[in-house]
């Protein structure tokens, strides 16, 4: 029983898992596609998470290996590639991008990182709207045929289930408790001998390579990409917004906040006075979890439950001073 | 020869405009040590209301500035009231909280734009849109003309309150030390409430006359934040001499590399994103810093 204990949520997660993996055989496809976009949006926030939360490094340009994990997919798979091969070299460009990116940006700190990182995504989206071979800002498409969207389904369960599990493990072991150190205080972790540009990278390495994959998925499963929609600002924007929501720097938050965010979303798009509005309940949310709960929604529970975390608050930096 | 005067005068007046776009956020990151992400929301809410001023009233864009500047100076100083002075404050660096409650703020204020006007994309077109003058052997459209005019005069007005006035005094103070200021008697919180107030006014005024130039949805004003940015951290953050070298040096080298190199015009927005970042990773102290570097390295020499 010390196993269960010390993972208290392996049970409810096998459970959760299990029922997941079962859905298909029982379900409708409506539903079937509102758990494929739960388990994507899932697979966005825990793995920004990775160097967002643990790490407290804020990216606002994750769009970017979303972008190259689509457009990989889709302009190889023009090319008669089949996608066991475009998904992994998605995920391997999105790695050397991130490493690209990361070299000059991780010698930034805090916000001066989250601003290089506004730019670096602006950059990407411009070029590749500029492009011939993207076909530019109308986007490309897949190549006819058959598509298996029950094959699709298994594959963004299983890559949501593994980041979880991925996720969770990190946090309990070395290279998580580093990345929280930096987090915590870089100098500090420095000085204890973390090597924090190197942990830095691979977690941003990490977390493209999931990204990526999961952007070749929502490429197969959309048939068409363009600049507008997997290299926006405002998909950005929502997988921040997912971890900040629910809790950055936990595992738990950023599933909370992408089950949320994709529950608002089948809201938003059956509503058209709410899907008109969507910006003022991002921004609002953003504001009131700023001004009252910087832990988002695993602070609040943790705070009217009235537990004490384990560990010092997930945030990036409140530090209040003299 | 003949292009490189007229390609730097086009510059120059570029210049102008960069500058008074970036004082507000200068003004606010100085006082505050917030970096505030609303500002190009509050310059396309700018944008609108003097877009609505003159299909109601008829007003010119240049002259609804004495009502627009005023307003977004009061709306400033409400944020500030109500969101901003909550925050935590952080003397080591802009703290991340702030830069996301600011970043919720643009959204909000995206998403107003967007319920009263609808996304579609506006202009506002006066009798003078399309005029141009000749000086020089080159052609120069009267809106640049009149929006460097009237950021001139905005720079200079500023420039003669933070000198002359104690309100400006006490601004450049709290900028120096915060805790030296309040030593010497001067309400720093005060100070923030007017600072973040004359920071939105900026933003106002670069906003109003940017509609005067260019086409304007809801989502407009991201790639002039990130301009603005890359200009006060050339500028090196703190100084608003820097501010004016660092406006002139983005105008300059996005003027002279599209007019010198084959870079195709719709990845012109890219140049000042790879120099913010090049500036950021290279030079963390702007062209200050950098000067600092050589002027060391010539003594110790």
């Amino acid at each position: 029983m010390g196993f269960f204990r010390r993972h208290p949520a392996l049970p409810l997660g096998l459970l959760f898992a299990s029922a997941l993996l079962l859905a298909p055989a029982v379900a409708e496809r409506g539903t079937l596609n509102d758990l494929w976009n739960m388990a994507f949006f899932v697979v966005l926030a825990s793995a920004w998470n990775l160097l967002g939360g643990f790490a407290g490094q804020v990216s606002l340009g994750y769009s970017a290996f979303v972008g190259i994990g689509a457009y990989t997919t889709v302009l190889l798979a023009n090319a008669g590639w089949s996608p066991a091969l475009t998904l992994p070299l998605g995920a391997a460009l999105a790695v050397a991008f991130s490493v690209l990116v990361g070299l000059p940006t991780f010698r930034l700190r805090g916000p001066y990182f989250t601003i290089a990182t506004i730019g670096v995504g602006e950059a990407v989206r411009v070029i590749a709207s500029g492009l011939e071979f993207t076909g530019g800002s109308s986007g490309v498409r897949m190549p006819a045929g058959a598509f298996d969207f029950n094959g699709n389904y298994y594959a963004m369960v299983g890559l949501a289930l593994v980041t979880l599990a991925l996720v969770a493990w990190l946090q309990q072991h070395a290279f998580g408790l580093s990345l929280e150190a930096i987090r915590q205080d870089i100098d500090a972790a420095e000085a204890l001998g973390v090597n924090s540009t190197r942990a830095k990278l691979q977690a941003h390495a990490l977390s493209a390579a999931l990204v990526a994959v999961a952007g070749g998925l929502f490429a197969t499963n959309f048939q068409y990409i363009s600049p507008g929609s997997v290299f926006d600002f405002r998909l950005s924007l929502t997988i921040v917004l997912m971890p900040i929501v629910g809790g950055m720097g936990t595992v738990t938050g950023p599933v909370l906040g992408a089950l949320l965010f994709s529950y608002l979303q089948i809201k938003l798009l059956a509503s058209p006075t709410l899907r008109d509005s969507y910006l003022f309940i991002y921004g609002g949310l953003l504001i009131v979890v700023m001004l009252f709960e910087p832990k988002g929604i695993v602070g609040l529970w943790e705070r009217l439950v009235g537990r004490r975390p384990r560990r010092p608050a997930p945030v990036t930096e409140v530090r209040r001073a003299s | 020869m003949q292009k490189l005067v007229v390609v730097a005068l086009n510059s120059l007046l570029a210049a102008g405009l960069y500058a008074t776009m970036s004082y507000g956020l200068a003004v606010i990151y100085g006082v505050m040590r917030i970096i505030n992400l609303a500002h190009a929301g509050l310059m396309m809410l700018a944008a609108y209301a003097t877009y609505a001023l003159n299909e109601r009233f008829g007003l010119d864009p240049f002259v609804s500035l004495l009502v627009v500047a005023p307003a977004f100076f009061v709306l400033g100083m409400a944020l500030y009231a109500t969101l901003i002075r909550w925050l935590p404050r952080s003397s080591t660096g802009p703290s991340m909280q702030s830069l996301l409650l600011l970043f919720g703020v643009w959204l909000v204020l995206q998403n107003l734009a967007y319920a009263i006007w609808g996304g579609d994309t506006q202009s506002i077109l006066t009798s003078y849109t399309m005029e141009s003058v000749q000086v020089l052997g080159g052609r120069f459209g009267v809106p640049q003309i009149l929006v460097f005019g009237v950021s001139l005069l905005s720079l200079v007005g500023l420039t003669l309150v933070l000198r002359r006035t104690y309100l400006g005094k006490a601004i450049r103070a709290v900028t120096q030390n915060r805790d030296a200021a309040m030593l010497s008697g001067v309400n720093a919180g005060q100070i923030a409430a007017v600072a973040f107030g004359i920071g939105t006014a900026f933003a106002a005024m670069a906003g109003s006359m940017l509609s005067t130039l260019y086409a304007f949805t809801p989502d407009f004003g991201r790639s002039f934040l990130l301009k603005a940015f890359c200009i006060i951290v050339l500028g090196g953050m703190e100084s608003f001499t820097g501010v004016a070298v660092g406006a002139l040096v983005l105008a300059f080298i996005e003027n002279f590399a599209s007019a010198y190199t084959s870079i195709p015009v719709s990845f012109q927005d890219a140049i000042s994103f790879t120099l913010l970042v090049v500036v950021l990773v290279a030079a963390p102290g702007g062209l200050p810093g950098l000067w600092k570097t050589f002027d060391r390295r010539a003594v110790a020499r």
